[in-house]
């Protein structure tokens, strides 16, 4: 049986994904035994026009993207979303909110029609449908090699539903809540081995929200814990740009 | 479990230098602190133990059902072998609610299908308990649940005693290890008294248990309903926090995990919690338990309901740990009392629609007070708790006869028996002093307003001063010997008690044991006229009050006697300068009905059947007909 082919792409990002995936030296080469990999920009230079698995990073911001993304869709068997630009917009999402005419200006002062960007960036789902996600801002890597060797094994990579809290409480950490800080983990995704909270930080929600997330009673008690409810869309807005109107 | 209950005694320095010792032959884990926290974690030098409590995000349970375990190893050619990781281990220094949860883990793991990787952890670990003698903090609330006294899932439990713990050793494996050890003595029993003492008074204090603990699984079957799931369903967030942290949760889910080589793998467990969504999906995406109000539902009738039928008591064990980490505060505490409330008031409901309807009580045992007053043992053939206060009353009905009003003279119990005293004086009371044991009367009831939880409360901390009057001794001996019960919780209680002569009094062996008591408990009783053989007072009632030194602003007195006797005793006890406020009566009124409706015992516009007949005089002293 030949291996699987995997291609990289990617769209607008800094790319930050992928270079973790590299610095995953001793997996990766063992990844190689299960799969082929192809096309991969950072690594690699030869492109290859056939592969199975395609994993692209970054977020869907130009009409350009479209036909790309299409064309990817049309040749892999599975997509996978990498990383939060991929999955979720990303930090490219945080200008949604805004106008583009005014935002192109605020940061090409000089030359602001030189660069296209539509009026929003979004997710590459909002393109072409995906098969599997690896979230995170940046990704876990042991969470793509998971990925990867589900896909290559015909299992459902599933992602957990459930909320960082559960990862976070397994750390037996002390909730920030309780150090007199705020914390989106309740609502955000888990997967990530709740790596902020448990190193001194607090979780930012980079790995998107849960299905079905209660956001009314996040937004009560992040209120009651002191934050206005602009900070709250705020810190909301970060990774979830589009999840903050329902905040408000 | 529990073998013979040894009780033995070492200083805390023999205790830590043992643990030391035993580190050549076990891996100690015990409270510590790390990174800024305290956690029960492996420990490589025994001053790193923390002996005070402060409580921990995850409970002791995690060692012997970790977090995430290896169960099965296998080749994909086809090998697969069983894997149980244990280490020989002491766990030390857990506390009496974690304790009471490892016993009900370990029922569960060892039913039916026994599961040998907790088993086996068990097996290999000696347990070394610290007894709690005060709450943890505002969020523990094990004395809801009693599980404050483990009766078995140690081997070892140490009492604080100052320099030295007492132990008590439960098994053979406890006593093994105490030889080994520990240079253990005899146990110092006074100080060990002293110890539980404090520990009885400090639970009692908090508040005791929840109301009606045993019937918690009848309760919530009841409230299948209740608002209280949807209002606390809406503030969850399905965070799963509750359940990790909980130390009587065993959910666990099963994965199988491929080595990137794709030969080998592991299956592993690691722990589930049924209050996220995903818990209870099944193929296709359906659901079991998609609605948060069925999660909640569920954890907290594991808790209370199912399992508690199961193990016999409740398996929420009152941690608090839930409690800490709910970021939206929901409590297991809040829902358990939501529905007490409720259910209290649908039986009481229920109960009206039999507003009339007597049950059938035993008489156990009659003994000739006086001449004209009989003390009779009743027995409920339901087999049900009277359940009432000090101060209430029944009625009491023979068939053909009628019925008559009479006071509970027993402490409230949690048995199916209570005392009464009654005179005979016409009909009911004639025809009852007939009967013997083993016949049988219809009593309805409890009725009326006694010193309720409000009234106890004020009492506490003050100088109680009972002032009782020939057969009116009876309605307060109730509350009298709940109180001698925690003597401790008043500053001083004072009884006197007055008769026409010796003869007339009520439970004389009773009060020959009163006045032996001592301590902050004193009797003093007088009679009208007696011959030569009564050493004690001679005179009216109201000549004992100046015999009792006591502080106006820290005393009060609680009444009762024939009508006549109130109004001198009040004037009296004004005269030394107690206030209307802190005296109470009870009283008695012609009564039917007992329930408010016949109109018999109406104070002006107080039912006294309803709102008495325990009174804060205060509250009736301008009614004309009161005294
Ligand atoms: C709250 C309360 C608690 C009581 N506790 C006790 C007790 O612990 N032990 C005890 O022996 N007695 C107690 N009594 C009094 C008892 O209720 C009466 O003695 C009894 O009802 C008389 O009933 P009978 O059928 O035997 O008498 P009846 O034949 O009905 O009457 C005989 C005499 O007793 C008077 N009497 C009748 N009913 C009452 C009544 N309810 N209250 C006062 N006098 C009445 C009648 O006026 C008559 O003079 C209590 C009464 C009340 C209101
Ligand atoms: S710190 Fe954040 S992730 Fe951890 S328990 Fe608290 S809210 Fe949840
Ligand atoms: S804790 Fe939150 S912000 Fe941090 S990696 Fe996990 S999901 Fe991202
Ligand atoms: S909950 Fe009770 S038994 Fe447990 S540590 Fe606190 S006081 Fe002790
Ligand atoms: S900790 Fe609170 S919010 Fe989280 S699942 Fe449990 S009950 Fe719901
Ligand atoms: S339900 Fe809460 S209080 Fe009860 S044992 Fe579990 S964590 Fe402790
Ligand atoms: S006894 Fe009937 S109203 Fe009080």
């Amino acid at each position: 049986m030949s291996k699987p082919k995997v291609a990289f792409f990617d769209f607008t990002s800094c790319e930050g994904c992928q270079l973790s995936i590299l610095n995953l030296e001793t997996e990766l080469l063992e990844l190689l035994d299960i799969v082929d990999i192809v096309e991969f920009r950072e690594a690699m230079s030869e492109k290859s026009d056939t592969f199975d698995i395609a994993v692209i990073e970054g977020s869907y911001s130009r009409d350009s993207d479209l036909g790309r993304l299409k064309e990817i869709r049309e040749t892999a068997g599975v997509v996978v979303a990498l990383g939060a630009c991929a999955h979720i917009g990303g930090l490219n999402a945080l200008r949604n909110s805004q106008q583009r005419e005014d935002l192109l200006k605020k940061v090409y002062p000089d030359h602001p029609d030189w660069y296209e960007t539509n009026e929003k960036a979004l997710p590459i789902s909002a393109a072409i449908k995906v098969d599997a996600v690896v979230p995170g801002c940046p990704v876990d890597v042991k969470e793509f090699v998971h990925v990867v060797k589900n896909l290559v094994l015909g299992k459902d990579p599933g992602l957990p539903t459930y909320p960082v809290c559960v990862e976070c409480k397994l750390n037996e950490n002390i909730c920030v809540y309780e150090l007199g800080k705020t914390c989106l983990g309740p609502v955000v995704r888990a997967g990530c081995n709740a790596v902020c909270t448990s190193n001194g930080g607090v979780c930012i929600g980079c790995r998107g929200l849960i299905p079905n997330p209660n956001l009314n009673s996040q937004k009560d008690i992040m209120q009651k814990y002191g934050l206005d409810i602009q900070r709250i869309i705020d810190s909301v807005n970060l990774f979830m740009t589009e999840n903050a109107r329902e905040v408000q | 479990m529990m073998t013979a209950v040894l009780e033995k005694q070492a200083t805390k320095d023999n205790i830590i230098l043992g643990m030391k010792k035993a580190m050549s032959e076990y891996d100690i884990a015990a409270l510590t602190k790390k990174e800024g926290k305290v956690l029960f974690d492996y420990i490589d030098d025994v001053n790193k133990i923390e002996l005070e409590y402060t409580p921990t995000v995850l409970s002791p349970k995690k060692f012997f059902f970790p977090q995430e375990e290896v169960i099965l190893e296998y080749t994909m050619e086809g090998k697969v072998q069983a894997k149980i990781n244990y280490r020989k281990m002491v766990l030390f220094g857990v506390r009496p609610c974690d304790i009471t949860g490892i016993q009900i883990l370990d029922e569960a793991f060892a039913e039916s299908n026994g599961d040998p990787n907790y088993l086996t952890k068990r097996e290999n670990s000696v347990i070394i308990g610290i007894d709690c003698n005060s709450v943890c903090d505002e969020n523990a609330f094990c004395y809801k649940v009693n599980s404050q006294y483990p009766d078995g899932g140690f081997d070892i439990m140490l009492h604080d005693l100052g320099n030295s713990y007492a132990m008590t050793i439960a098994t053979d494996k406890g006593e093994t290890f105490a030889e080994q050890y520990f240079d253990s003595g005899k146990v110092d029993s006074e100080a060990m008294e002293e110890f539980l003492r404090v520990k009885e008074h400090a639970f009692v204090k908090a508040g005791g248990p929840f109301e009606e603990l045993e019937n918690l699984p009848e309760i919530f079957a009841e409230n299948e309903h209740h608002p209280i799931w949807e209002s606390e369903a809406e503030r969850c967030l399905s965070c799963g926090s509750c359940i990790m942290v909980c130390p009587t949760c065993y959910c666990f889910d099963v994965i199988d995990e491929l080595a990137l080589s794709m030969k080998i793998g592991d299956r592993l467990r690691r722990w589930d919690a049924c209050m996220l969504r995903s818990f209870a999906e099944v193929a296709g995406g359906e659901n079991f338990r998609e609605e948060v109000k069925n999660r909640v539902k569920h954890r907290i009738n594991r808790k209370f309901n199912f399992l508690m039928k199961k193990h016999g008591k409740s398996v929420c064990v009152g941690c608090g740990r839930c409690v800490r980490s709910c970021l939206a505060d929901i409590s297991p505490v809040t829902i358990v009392e939501a529905l007490t409330k409720t259910s209290k008031q649908m039986r009481l409901a229920e109960k009206n629609n039999e507003l009339y309807l007597p049950v059938k009580a035993f008489i156990r045992k009659i003994v000739q007070f006086t001449e004209k007053e009989k003390f009779f043992e009743l027995e409920l053939e339901n087999g049900k708790s009277l359940n009432h206060q000090p101060g209430q009353f029944i009625l009491l009905s023979i068939f053909g006869i009628g019925e008559a009003a009479i006071s509970i003279s027993s402490p409230p119990s949690f048995g199916n028996r209570f005392d009464i005293v009654v005179r005979a004086v016409g009909d009911v009371t004639n025809k009852l002093h007939t009967l013997e044991e083993g016949d049988f009367v219809f009593i309805r009831g409890p009725f009326g307003h006694g010193f309720d939880e409000s009234i106890q409360r004020k009492m506490e901390g003050k100088h109680i001063l009972f002032i009782a009057g020939g057969i009116g001794y009876v309605p307060l001996r109730s509350l009298i010997n709940f109180t001698l019960k925690q003597k401790e919780d008043y500053g001083r209680i004072s009884i006197l008690y007055g008769c026409k002569s010796p003869e007339d009094r009520m439970y004389k062996d009773e009060l020959d044991y009163i006045s032996t008591i001592g301590g902050n408990v004193t009797l003093l009783e007088t009679v009208d006229t007696a011959d030569k053989s009564w050493l004690k007072n001679t005179g009216v009632i109201t000549s004992l009050i100046p015999m009792v030194k006591f502080h106006p602003e820290n005393t009060l007195a609680v009444v009762c006697g024939p009508p006549v006797m109130y109004k001198f005793v009040i004037k009296t006890l004004n005269d030394q300068g107690l206030s209307n406020e802190n005296i109470y009566v009870s009283l008695e009124r012609r009564m039917k009905c007992g329930v408010g409706k016949c109109g018999h015992c109406q104070l002006d516009d107080i039912y006294v059947c309803q709102e008495g007949p325990v009174f804060r005089f205060s509250d009736i002293e301008d009614k004309e007909e009161a005294l």
